[in-house]
């Protein structure tokens, strides 16, 4: 092949490697904060990656993270909440809740798997 | 009386190509000396033949052809094709990396494997944590490893089984350990997170090794501390003791499957469940790995071992750049860049 056309594939591909890695951020807040009896809850499902990577919760009242996992083998299972001072492994299946005190406004919090590939954001 | 000629040559990619060669020229009968030097491609030639250069180098390349060698008069034109490989490389490894992102965006391999875990079950897990994410460390080093040895050496083959027999021993050993002992090994997040990043800056190193950025009269300036670290290569890579050792070291690389089939050996309490479930893991991952070692021997023994090592070093380096950045990002040192 002539040098030119395989330069061309070059620049491609690299720019197909550059849509993979930016695309699929910020998928939206789905409904996964509620407010029961005066603790507010943030629920993230950890399967292959953390869901949903961004949600918007409340600052200024006591809030837990709930981590659920279902079958989950992956990088997502290793989780580390660095500000929340959480660094365990989850469970294959289950519930894993995290307690972050009363966040403050402002500050967002960042969860990333052990080997920080997957990660999520829950903005105050 | 004989007369010296001295011929360039090309094809000489590794440092045993220089003793290779001159096996082989020795035992022409009429050659009486031979020395190869690498670093100017040339090969020097003691005779006691009358036959005029371009015929002798017509013979002798006849005799290492089937080796990748050829001699020449006239420096070879050759000096072009280098320049034509590496842009034959660069699509060639940037392709493997787009599937292989692609797979692991796509989900396919997020499917739940639920109920108790077996050693059944553990295999599943290894095959599918052979072909994720997981793949970028130790995948990773596993090619540019096996790339690198080769490269260097002919008989691979006995460095690959030691690497390969002492991860699954170490896997199997390690596992039942956590069995027996409850918590007491500690899978360290920092430290698994500091060796991926240890294991992804022998992967660029090795990488831009491999795209031929270290080799000969390119950096000039810092050469000689790339060579310290060649040579630190060459010494480490060829003794028994070394495979074993690196083999055994891919049990703590951070790898999210490896990490919960630590925690399934861990809970098990059983020395032989663990053992059993961290071997039918390390099993499971067998498959790909084998692939990559004897895959690229394979290639690197072909006459496409040129554009085999530099489309390794593209890939190589693709996957030590994202494992170095997803290990700095799990440490918190800066903040994660991307979301596969």
């Amino acid at each position: 092949m002539n040098k030119t056309v395989l330069i061309i594939i070059t620049l491609g591909l690299i720019v197909v490697i550059g849509i993979i890695f930016s695309s699929g951020q910020g998928s939206g807040s789905a409904q996964n904060v509620e407010i029961r009896d005066g603790i507010q809850y943030v629920t993230i499902n950890a399967k292959g990656g953390y869901f949903p990577k961004v949600s918007t919760a409340k600052a200024g009242i006591p809030t837990k993270l709930i981590v659920k996992t279902d079958g989950t083998f992956d990088c997502s299972a290793a989780l580390s909440v660095r500000s929340a001072g959480f660094q365990e492994i989850l469970p294959q299946t289950g519930e894993t809740e995290i307690d972050l005190g009363i966040p403050k406004a402002g500050e967002p919090l960042e969860g990333i798997c052990g080997m920080g590939m997957y990660s999520f954001l829950v903005n105050f | 009386m004989p007369k010296k000629y001295t011929f360039h040559v090309s094809g000489t990619h590794c440092a045993s190509c220089k003793i290779l060669i001159e096996d082989v020229l020795k035992e022409q009968d009429f050659v009486r000396g031979v020395e190869v030097d690498l670093d100017n491609e040339t090969v020097e030639i003691e005779t006691e033949s009358n036959q005029n250069p371009e015929e002798i180098a017509a013979a002798l390349t006849a005799k290492i052809k089937p080796n990748g060698y050829m001699l020449s008069v006239e420096k070879n034109i050759e000096e072009k094709k280098p320049d034509n490989v590496i842009w034959q490389a660069l699509p060639l490894g940037l392709a493997f990396l787009a599937l292989f992102f692609i797979l692991q965006k796509s989900g396919i391999l997020n499917f739940g494997i639920g109920g108790k875990t077996t050693p059944a079950t553990s295999f599943i897990i290894g095959l599918v944590a052979s072909v994720s994410s997981c793949l970028a460390v130790v995948g990773g080093l596993v090619l540019s490893l096996s790339a690198k040895i080769s490269e260097d050496d002919k008989s691979d083959t006995k460095t690959f089984l030691l690497f390969h027999g002492g991860r699954l021993a170490s896997f199997a050993l390690l596992g039942g350990v956590l069995g027996l002992a409850g918590n007491a090994i500690g899978i360290n997040f920092t430290f698994t997170a500091i060796l991926g990043i240890v294991a992804s800056v022998v992967m660029l190193l090795l990488g831009l090794h491999l795209l031929g950025v270290f080799s000969r009269n390119k950096i000039v300036l810092s050469s000689g501390i790339f060579q310290n670290i060649n040579s630190v290569f060459r010494k480490v890579e060829h003794k028994t003791f070394t495979p074993l050792l690196i083999g055994f070291g891919t049990f703590f690389l951070p790898c999210g499957f490896t990490q919960s089939m630590q925690v399934v050996a861990l809970s098990s309490g059983s020395f032989v469940t663990g053992f059993l479930i961290m071997f039918a893991f390390a099993l499971g991952t067998l498959p790909v790995l084998l692939l990559l070692s004897f895959g690229s021997a394979s290639f690197a023994h072909s006459k496409y071992a040129p554009l085999f090592f530099k489309s390794a070093g593209v890939i190589v380096l693709g996957l030590g750049i994202f494992a170095l950045l997803a290990g700095l990002a799990g440490l918190g040192i800066i903040s994660p860049l991307f979301n596969i």
